[in-house]
């Protein structure tokens, strides 16, 4: 049965001009997908790599400069911007702490669209106020992207519900049923078979045109297999989710025009009205504290330091003995600027935690709740192998906030030490290499996809056999 | 052989088919008249195991429908009232998928034979059946029946709607079937072509068989005046 | 005649099971929507209410204090809410509530929602704009899809045509009753929303014009969609195939064409990275006067001048105070450094525009979102009239402070402002653009929303009697 079902559905689909059109949709619509997300990827890359270039330049003129001090020579340059005084080095010339996209970053926009890839910390100023809100136009934003994860969580459905909507009722109206039913074989077996051969002829496509797509943006196939493969089955995955719910409709339906409704409401809801209501019940629950507010208590609280500033000092070398020398020497004010800016940070660090441990929750709750949409499993996996989630900015954020403490943490020592700074410090100079976050595993997300799929097949099957049984599956 | 033994089909309190009892031997055909809703279909689909019966049993060739029903489908065809095919396939493909699926292969010279004796012209074997006429869809369903050696064959209205040419051509080939000892069972409105091939005549009204004869045992104005009986308005709307 | 398939194409609408399925849901999304947004409205308003009063206070109670000192420690402006924004929410999740004004710098308006937001949030939001935007119109295919092709398949068109009935009354009456169902469900909303709207105290300048031009805009949009609607049942054979092609029509105008507008719009006029767009301004203010370096080229040149002008031959000599005086300059020069960057980024925001208006000749989608954002006072214009606004109050801001010092006090002294001193700052009040401004900007929208009407009316109107 199954080798004819093959060849005469094979035959029929092929005649229909239906396999040609949709090959020819989905290759444009992922090779446009494709080719502007590599487009985003490559500005990224060359984003940092020129304010990477500009470090490196004015690297080689400081290194010079210390050069030739060190040589003795007489520099022919402000007293103050000397590059031997390390508050100099810290404040202007900071490193980039960069995040370069993955190989994958093409795959899903995700949040890149409205964080900064780059941020160059300086020893002082206020680090924790750090703005990661990347420039876009906002229209943008309300728009989003055309991304491969877009065809393939809103479009590739849409494709599968006009492809098959009504593989089964057809039947029933054309009349062909009736004389598939007085055949001596199972026509739930047969339906079933048909419905995962489109799957199959589906599937082969889009393996195919996906990876026309990752080739022509030229993937490493070798070093990155893992993520490719994980991309594609999570795509089989959600491919074969649709297909169970096409036939799940047409069993329990069975009329052509209200299956399309029917299918186009569940469209509707999983893929529009679960994440909305999801992403709502986030911020009901999970409420971001006002930043209105913190802008307030902040200001006052800088207000306050300010004021005290010398006792503060004070107080900072008795916490830390090591910087007080033992020469009589006179604080200068970035002694006391950084003493009371290390109060303000550890006072502020509550609050602007609070607003990390919000977004935690929320995204906690998401990753509980993500199960409610086979469209948010998939949007989530996406944006973790293309490295673009809410997780990975948070990661990188925390990164950044280390390192910029490490930055001064260098040069704090060198200040109060008097110490100036030199080519051999240079090549102490710490760097930033951002590490991506893990995530939730791919392989179980996908099973649940799949899990869900048996379960509307089990449906399916139940709801076929109750049918049959009165009798309203064929008449 | 098709026996049905007080066959019976509710729906709530509708009382579909009420305890049928027939016989179809080899070689017969047995054409069943009725108005509407008399009951036709639903003891053609009770048959086809379509619906359950509420009480009573069929057998096919022997066999329970009920509890056989994939095993009585492999010696019986049965040809709808509009039967439709797959457009996109050729007559021959049409044919070569439905036995294929079944679990019968056949070359395509078996095939094509199969087809000539259906009596469809050579022509339209490699046609897509999208153009067919009903007659022309028809015969390939009775090819159907021959590449299956179908002992019972099962039609629903299977005249209507066809012009008198290929009705005659149609008799003709269900006579050739009687021949090689099939057991026909088919329902229609056309008293003048069951009097003519037909060998039992029974006629149904509200679900119950109501006259059950021989076809030699009466003239054709004897069972139009029957016919018409059974549709004597007043009963008919009740 | 029209009165008899408005009822008939009505009483099938209404008894299919499907309709009645799908407006309930409608109802329930447009009310959960609604007390959603109403909700989110009345806090964020009483968020600002407040926090422009904390700030207004920390600001006057700073005491005594150099007014230099103030002008870093700065104020914050705040945007308020539109009522409209109860229906459209436009860009406001992606662009920030509050700006924060200090001397030297412009700051961008800080702390978007969205980037205090899972990325689920990129998915859509239960909003009555979603509702308007995207699912009425997939109800109006499901009411309008198999308008001819109905007839077509029952046979009931011949009978039909057989009565002398004629093309135009009939196309008449099946273009009503589509649009009726979908008419009552937009007018109930927008009563419904106008009825909170005026019932609300606190709600800035609501009017009941702005609401009405909202409902116009969205009428039309749904009129555009009937006659696409109706054209394609016209043409299709089968309802199968007109419902098919109506939902690619949607999926391409609602989804896929905002969505390539976007990547065009940016990959043809990119924004650049904040840090390169700081990296600019650096670059372009060290070029000039610095009110903190006395040293610098630019400030012996302005000392030079000042000198000469008042014809004294030093600084300490002047009936001001020179340092206040050159803080101002730096001030000034650097807000035109400012002024010279935003304008350039403004004109890019207007050349994505312009991409965006081009593309709304293949999508009546676009035309309508940014009307509906426009008019909601939500789009990303008002959001930039906001910046414009609270940067010219910086400057003035700053002219005060540096005018402050200037005045009172002499060169080489170090000036304290009195505790009063602080309350004399005018206040910060953001008057948003009138109405009719918002309309005018808008016609060009306004105008391929009736091209997209008439063109598709007249198609519909030519194939029909042709047909």
């Amino acid at each position: 049965m199954f080798s004819y079902n093959f060849k005469y559905e094979l035959k029929s689909l092929l005649r229909s001009k239906w396999l040609i059109l949709l090959t020819i949709i989905l290759l444009t619509l992922v090779l446009f997908a494709g080719y502007s997300g590599k487009k985003k990827v490559n500005k990224r890359v060359f984003d940092i790599e020129k304010a990477n270039n500009t470090v490196k330049e004015q690297d080689i003129t400081v290194l010079k400069v210390l050069d030739s001090i060190e040589k003795g020579f007489v520099i022919n340059q402000n007293l103050r911007s000397l590059p031997t005084n390390p508050m100099n080095i810290g404040y202007s010339y900071p490193r980039v702490a960069a995040m370069y996209p993955l190989e994958t970053a093409f795959i899903s926009t995700g949040q890149s669209d409205l964080f900064t890839h780059y941020v160059q910390p300086k020893a002082y100023g206020d680090s924790f106020f750090f703005n990661h809100a990347e420039f876009s136009s906002p229209i943008q934003l309300l728009f989003g992207s055309f991304d491969l994860a877009f065809v393939i969580i809103y479009i590739l459905p849409l494709i599968i519900i006009a492809f098959s909507y009504h593989i089964f009722s057809l039947e029933k109206e054309n009349g062909s049923l009736k004389l598939m039913a007085s055949q001596p074989i199972s026509i739930y077996k047969w339906i079933l078979q048909k419905t995962m051969l489109r799957f199959f002829v589906l599937s082969v496509i889009v393996v195919l045109v996906l990876t026309i797509a990752f080739i022509i943006n030229n993937y490493n196939f070798v070093e990155n297999l893992a993520e490719y493969l994980y991309f594609l089955l999570l795509t089989l995955t959600y491919i074969l989710f649709w297909f169970t719910v096409v036939l799940l409709i047409n069993i329990k339906v069975n009329n052509s025009a209200k299956n399309a409704v029917s299918l186009l409401a569940i469209w509707v809801f999983i893929i529009l009205i679960i994440p909305a209501i999801i992403a709502q019940a986030a911020n009901t629950f999970y409420p971001i504290p006002s930043r209105t507010k913190m802008i307030t208590d902040v200001r006052a609280l800088k207000d306050d330091v300010s004021k005290k500033q010398d006792k503060i000092l004070d107080n900072f070398l008795r916490d830390h003995p090591e910087y007080a020398s033992n020469k009589k020497q006179n604080y200068s004010f970035w002694h006391k600027y950084l003493a009371s800016q290390d109060l303000v940070e550890d006072e502020v660090k509550p609050l602007i935690k609070s607003y990390e441990t919000q977004l935690l929750k929320q995204q906690q709750w998401v990753k509980l709740w993500q199960y409610s949409s086979p469209a948010i499993i998939l949007q989530q996996s996406f944006n973790d192998i293309a490295g673009t989630s809410t997780t990975h900015y948070q990661e990188y954020r925390t990164q950044v906030a280390k390192f910029s403490a490490k930055w001064r943490d260098f040069f704090v020592p060198l200040l109060y030490n008097n110490e100036k700074f030199s080519t051999k410090l240079y090549k102490q100079l710490p760097t930033f290499e951002y590490k991506k976050p893990k995530y939730t595993s791919l392989l179980f997300k996908a099973s649940i996809v799949l899990i869900m799929s048996m379960f509307f097949l089990l449906i399916t099957r139940i709801l076929f056999y109750n049918k049959s049984k009165k009798g309203t599956i064929i008449n | 052989m098709i026996i049905t033994r007080d066959l019976t089909k509710k729906y709530g309190d509708f009382t579909a088919l009420n305890k049928l009892n027939l016989k179809v031997n080899e070689g017969e055909i047995f054409c069943l008249l009725g108005a509407n809703g008399a009951g036709k279909s639903t003891t053609i689909n009770l048959l086809l195991n379509f619906i359950t019966p509420s009480s009573g049993k069929a057998f096919i060739n022997g066999l329970n429908v009920t509890d056989n029903a994939r095993e009585t489908k492999a010696f019986l065809t049965y040809i709808p009232e509009n039967l439709m095919l797959y457009p996109t396939l050729t007559a021959i493909e049409n044919l070569d998928y439905f036995l294929g699926i079944g679990g019968k292969n056949f070359s395509r010279k078996e095939l094509e034979f199969f087809l000539h004796e259906a009596g469809l012209q050579q022509e339209a074997f490699h046609k897509r059946v999208q153009f067919f006429s009903k007659g022309m869809r028809q015969k390939v369903g009775i090819a159907l029946a021959i590449a299956k050696d179908a002992n019972v064959l099962l039609l629903d209205e299977p005249t209507s709607g066809l012009d008198p040419k290929s009705s005659n051509e149609f008799g003709e080939l269900l006579l050739k079937m009687k021949k090689n000892g099939v057991a026909i069972l088919m329902t229609t409105h056309d008293i003048f072509r069951a009097k003519e091939i037909g060998t039992h005549i029974g006629i149904m009204k509200q679900g119950q068989l109501k006259y059950n004869f021989s076809c030699n045992d009466k003239s054709l104005q004897e069972i139009e005046n029957l016919y018409l009986e059974t549709m004597s308005l007043k009963d008919n709307l009740l | 005649m029209i009165f008899h398939v408005v009822k008939k194409e009505l009483q099938e609408t209404l008894r299919d099971g499907r309709f009645k399925i799908s407006t309930a849901i409608v109802f329930v999304l447009l009310t959960v929507s609604l007390v959603l947004t109403f909700n989110q409205y009345q806090y964020n308003n009483a968020q600002y209410i407040e926090a422009q009063k904390n700030e207004r206070s920390l600001w006057e109670e700073q005491g005594e204090k150099n007014p230099h000192s103030a002008a870093h420690y700065g104020n914050y402006v705040f945007k308020p809410k539109s009522p409209l924004s109860l229906i459209d929410q436009g860009v406001e999740k992606y662009t920030g509530i509050s700006i924060f004004l200090e001397a030297h710098n412009r700051n961008e308006a800080q702390f978007s929602n969205a980037s205090d937001q899972t990325a689920l949030s990129r998915f859509g939001e239960l909003t009555p704009s979603f509702i308007l935007l995207y699912i009425l119109p997939l109800i109006l295919i499901l009411i309008g899809y198999d308008a001819y092709t109905k007839e077509l398949e029952k046979g009931t068109f011949a009978i039909l045509k057989s009565q002398g009935i004629s093309n135009t009354k009939l196309l008449f009456g099946k273009w009503l009753s589509v649009l009726i169902p979908i008419v009552t469900i937009t007018t109930l909303l927008f009563l419904f929303g106008g009825l909170i709207l005026s019932n609300t105290s606190d709600i800035g300048v609501f009017n009941w014009e702005a609401l009405g031009v909202l409902y116009i805009v969205y009428l039309i949009y749904y009129l555009i969609l009937t006659n696409i609607v109706l054209f394609i049942s016209l043409i299709a054979k089968k309802s199968g195939v007109a419902l098919v092609s109506s939902l690619v029509f949607w999926v391409l105008a609602c989804f896929i064409t905002p969505k390539i507008a976007s990547n065009i719009a940016d990959s043809k006029y990119p924004y650049p990275t904040n840090q390169e767009f700081s990296k600019r301004v650096a670059e372009d203010r060290k070029k000039g006067l610095d009110g903190h370096n006395p040293w610098s080229e630019e400030a012996k040149k302005l000392e030079e001048e000042v000198l000469r002008k008042y014809n004294v031959d030093s600084v300490h000599k002047l009936p001001f105070n020179y340092s206040a005086y050159r803080m101002q300059k730096g001030e000034e020069y650097q807000a035109k450094v400012y002024a010279k960057h935003y304008s350039w980024l403004d004109e890019q925001a207007q050349k994505q525009e312009k991409v965006y208006k081009s593309t709304s000749m293949i999508s009546p989608f676009l035309p309508t979102r940014f009307l509906s954002m426009a008019i909601s006072r939500t789009d990303y214009q008002s959001h930039r009239d906001f910046s414009e606004k609270a940067e010219t109050y910086r400057v003035k801001t700053q002219e005060f402070l540096n005018g402050l010092t200037e005045k009172n006090s002499r060169y080489g002294e170090r000036y304290v402002a009195s505790a009063n001193a602080w309350k004399k700052l005018p206040k910060f009040e953001y008057k948003p653009p009138p109405f009719s401004q918002i309309l005018n900007s808008n016609t060009p929208m306004m105008l391929i929303l009736i091209v997209w009407f008439a063109v598709t009316g007249a198609v519909l109107f030519f194939i029909n009697k042709n047909h």
